[in-house]
């Protein structure tokens, strides 16, 4: 059967890509920010993970305000790199796993999460960059991914108890899927972040610090943290943390943490990236 | 769970310096946000960089929203409905980064902003609430 054997998250910001890409990796600015996903890349070779479940949100990329799904799970076999506005990244089409998506699909509805099944799709830097920060620089991406899209643009996203939740039965199902199965849940986004208005810029690494540290000894106040409190603490963009939540509900109740990375900053955005099992 | 959806929206407007994307703002701006989404395709750039006035026609923008774009003024965006990553498409049109565009709306230069991120960012201190005051 397949199992979820790890939970990783990491911050998504455009300019990490934008950097991987035109070879910039070892300037002062950017070594500290790459040195500390060495450990992730060695530990994923060791794990070999057959599918990622990747949980991120689309910057106005594939969905613009015409549809605005809050939970949507891609379930074709390829996805196309999106342009978002200076040409596509130069990194390989990512390959999806149609079978188990829409097998999570499939159970998820019956579990009473009515997730939006996407058959085309391009994604953008929400996607890609966390596989390049994860897997490096390859040219093929060593694991299948079913992408899992949520709104955290318009108002209001999904509450954390809520992407918990989905992250519960996204759990059960791989749980049931027949095949022998190595799976990973990330969460991406964040950390604390503001890209927009006069208070744009804001950073709260004490809170950030506090937010990793919750996922391992308190998910349970992390699971119930309103919005607002991320809006305050965190920067309008900091809300990308929600998401982290669906990749934690999927380990279940308790977790250890392997390894941990943060760092001010990566152009406007703190950078945070953990590395959890189940307990 | 329960919950109060004016509570829920009226908190929003009590974070200083901050615009949150929410209905009324998405419906005001919701073909300023097109507009800027249809740069996500390159032919489209060149006609906009061509003439922005005539591109901008195309699109049943208000002229407050026309004039925000021409001006390149994102604070003024927003408040026209815009968000940020729908805007984005605008300034990677004009080959400007992230960093420089939320430089920007701070009133800060360029290197000042990017000077303040490397020093760690804005403190949230005494930017978290207006009413509060902390």
């Amino acid at each position: 059967m397949a199992r979820i054997t790890a939970g990783i998250t990491t911050s998504h910001v455009p300019a990490i890509g934008a950097a991987i890409d035109l070879g910039k990796t070892n300037e002062d600015y950017w070594k500290p920010v790459f040195a500390g996903y060495d450990w992730v890349k060695q530990y994923q070779a060791r794990e070999k993970p057959d599918v990622v479940v990747l949980v991120y949100n689309d910057h106005a990329s594939a969905f613009d305000m015409k549809i605005i799904p809050t939970f949507a799970i891609g379930c074709a076999d390829e996805y196309a790199i999106a342009d978002e506005g200076w040409g596509p990244r130069p990194v390989p089409p990512v390959k999806g796993h149609a079978d188990l998506a829409w097998h999570i699909a499939q159970c998820c509805v019956l579990d009473e999460f009515d997730l939006t099944m996407i058959n085309e799709m391009t994604v953008d830097h929400g996607l890609t960059v966390p596989l390049s920060l994860i897997f490096g620089e390859v040219s093929q991406w060593p694991a299948r991914v079913v992408p899992i899209a949520v709104n955290v643009v318009t108002y209001p996203p999904p509450s954390g108890n809520r992407c918990w939740m989905l992250g519960e039965a996204i759990a059960r199902a791989v749980a049931s899927f027949p095949e022998d199965l190595n799976v990973q849940i990330w969460g991406t986004g964040g950390m604390s972040h503001q890209l927009q208005g006069p208070r744009a810029g804001l950073i709260n690494k004490a809170w950030d610090q506090a937010f990793l540290d919750r996922l391992t000894s308190d998910p349970e106040a992390l699971r119930h943290m309103p919005h607002i409190e991320y809006l305050r603490e965190a920067g309008s963009e900091g809300i990308e943390l929600v998401m982290w939540l669906i990749m934690r509900g999927a380990l279940g109740g308790h977790v250890k943490e392997l390894h941990r990375h943060y760092h001010v900053p990566a152009s406007n955005t703190a950078v945070g990236h953990i590395v959890l099992e189940p307990a | 769970m329960t919950y109060d959806i004016h509570a829920y929206l009226a908190e929003f407007d009590d974070i200083p310096g901050t615009r949150v994307y929410t209905a009324v703002r998405a419906r005001k701006g919701y073909h300023l946000n097109q507009f800027a989404m249809s740069l996500m395709k390159a032919e489209n750039r060149e006609r906009f960089k061509a003439d922005e006035n005539a591109y901008l026609s195309e699109w049943p923008l208000t002229d407050a929203q026309k004039a925000a774009v021409l001006a390149r003024d994102y604070n003024a965006m927003l408040d026209e409905g815009g968000n940020i990553y729908f805007l984005a498409k605008i300034f990677a049109t004009d080959g400007k980064s992230f960093q420089y565009a939320a430089g920007s709306m701070t009133g800060m230069s360029q290197d000042e902003y990017a000077a303040m991120m490397l020093g760690g960012g804005r403190s949230p201190e005494g930017v978290r609430s207006i009413r509060e005051g902390r």
